[in-house]
């Protein structure tokens, strides 16, 4: 389970303060695919980043019996000038998993063949995706978090995505970051739009939808 | 316990993790860099030796070189552990995605990295001196020992300030390195307490790095010089830069913005 409880973030801006997120409260249980609605800059990101305790809350906290995913999406995570080997045996030692494991699930799963010899840096966004969500189910988590533009791969990933996740690991938690209605009926259970600073929690996905296409 | 062994399993596995990494970043995978670390300090100790040797500067009962060399080498490891402090969070910030890996750790890793290198330099450029006849082997290496023990805990300690430090003022990143100049003269570096005067003495006897140094040339030199030292300086000042770190990194890791 994991628990929100009055998280606040602000960021410094100027002589003021930009706060992004003013008292969020929710919960995600453990099999649960919630989908975080927004417009941009409403939050989302922030939100999936103090869940993943890669940013500290300002007040509040974050409660979390699960193990959580990094927030899985463009930025961070990787070494850019690493090699795809390289970051996927740097975080195998630091998750404390077989290293030849990994990589063989990585070389299957990512279809990058040679590539992964060459740095991160030198690869397409689709190609990050792929290593970044292949690095992540070989690591065996109770709870991703997915910032929704890394979903950007081809029909072929889609596909294996939607197997690996829901098929093979379907009472695995979920939280995805998105302001795309497809994307969010093809993935996800619940919803929660973020406005304002403020969240609120719908069961029924099209009337979380409805919610937010009048923001 | 279980949970603290847990833990500490992580944690060992995450900086050696990081430890690779950096090497690997730094240095790229044929080690020429690493060589580099060692040739640094020596040519330099060379040249400066040269010098004086042609000024004759000299007037003590050393060799120069030897002299610069047994200063260089800590200075070195100081100043190239000092710069590599700054700003290290930043720099490290995507790695801050991975929860166990924490703030301290980029300062534990960059600091041993150039700790370690020290003292490969110092034993590679020891090797080839004694091996020339410059350098004596040292008299007592106990106290060589526990002097760079205590000149790298005073190290380590002031890159645990200067790095959160340095991600809270901008000012303070670009004072860094002429401040890593202007402290020479009170690093014990280039001179020795017994050549200086006793008021000038009183003073410098409250300088951690002089402290360490005095003992790491008496353990070379033995009997040759005079040294003065208080171990209890460098191990004090230490003791209470450290949980100062600690507090500033914690502080700053709630306010850190991870890209």
């Amino acid at each position: 389970m994991i628990r929100c409880e009055n998280l606040c973030k602000s960021y410094p801006m100027g002589h003021g303060r930009k706060r992004v997120l003013e008292g969020v409260n929710f919960e995600v249980m453990p099999g649960e695919h919630i989908g975080v609605l927004g417009r941009n800059g409403a939050g989302k990101t922030t939100l999936i980043k103090l869940i993943g305790a890669v940013e500290m809350p300002t007040s509040g906290r974050v409660i979390c019996d699960m193990r959580v995913s990094w927030p899985l999406g463009f930025a961070g995570g990787f070494q850019g000038s690493l090699t795809g080997y390289d970051n996927a045996r740097f975080i195998a030692r630091i998750y404390d998993r077989n290293y030849a494991d990994i990589r063989e699930f990585v070389e299957d799963f990512t279809e990058l063949g040679r590539q992964l010899k060459m740095p991160v840096k030198t690869y397409s966004s689709g190609m990050r995706a792929r290593l970044a969500f292949a690095l992540s189910l070989a690591i065996e988590f109770e709870c991703y978090l997915i910032d929704e533009v890394i979903l950007v791969g081809d029909q072929n990933f889609h596909r294996k995505c939607h197997y690996e996740l829901f098929e093979k690991r379907g009472d695995r938690a979920l939280i995805l970051a998105s302001h795309n209605a497809e994307v969010i009926r093809e993935f996800c259970n619940r919803t929660i739009v973020l406005n304002g600073g403020k969240t609120t929690a719908y069961d029924d996905i099209d009337e979380g939808l409805a919610v937010y296409n009048t923001l | 316990m279980a949970t603290l062994r847990a833990g500490w399993r992580i944690q060992t596995k995450v900086i050696s993790a990081l430890m690779t990494r950096e090497l690997i970043t730094r240095f790229g995978r044929e080690n020429i860099g690493f060589l580099w670390m060692m040739v640094e300090p020596l040519l330099f100790a060379v040249l400066v030796g040269l010098m004086w040797t042609i000024l004759r500067i000299t007037e003590h009962n050393i060799n120069v070189i030897a002299f610069v060399v047994t200063g260089y080498i800590p200075l070195t490891m100081f100043r190239s552990a000092v710069g590599r402090s700054v700003k290290a969070f930043t720099t490290n910030s995507s790695l801050l995605y991975h929860r166990h890996i924490k703030i301290v750790d980029f300062i534990l890793v960059r600091f041993a990295i150039e700790m370690i290198g020290g003292m490969m330099a110092y034993i590679f450029i020891g090797a080839i001196l004694i091996g020339l006849g410059i350098l004596p082997v040292p008299a007592d290496i106990l106290y060589l020992i526990l002097g760079w023990l205590l000149y790298c805990l005073f190290t380590f300690s002031v890159c645990l300030v200067l790095a959160p430090a340095s991600e809270m003022s901008e000012v303070l990143e670009k004072f860094v390195p002429v401040t890593t100049y202007v402290m020479i003269p009170v690093s014990g570096t280039f001179t020795m307490m017994s050549w200086l005067p006793q008021k000038v003495r009183e003073v410098l006897y409250w300088s951690p790095p002089v402290n360490a140094m005095e003992m790491m040339r008496y353990g070379v030199f033995g009997n040759r010089v005079t040294p003065y030292f208080d171990a209890t300086v460098p191990l004090v000042v230490s003791m209470v830069l450290l949980p100062i770190g600690l507090t500033m990194c914690r502080r700053v890791r709630r306010t850190l913005v991870v890209e």
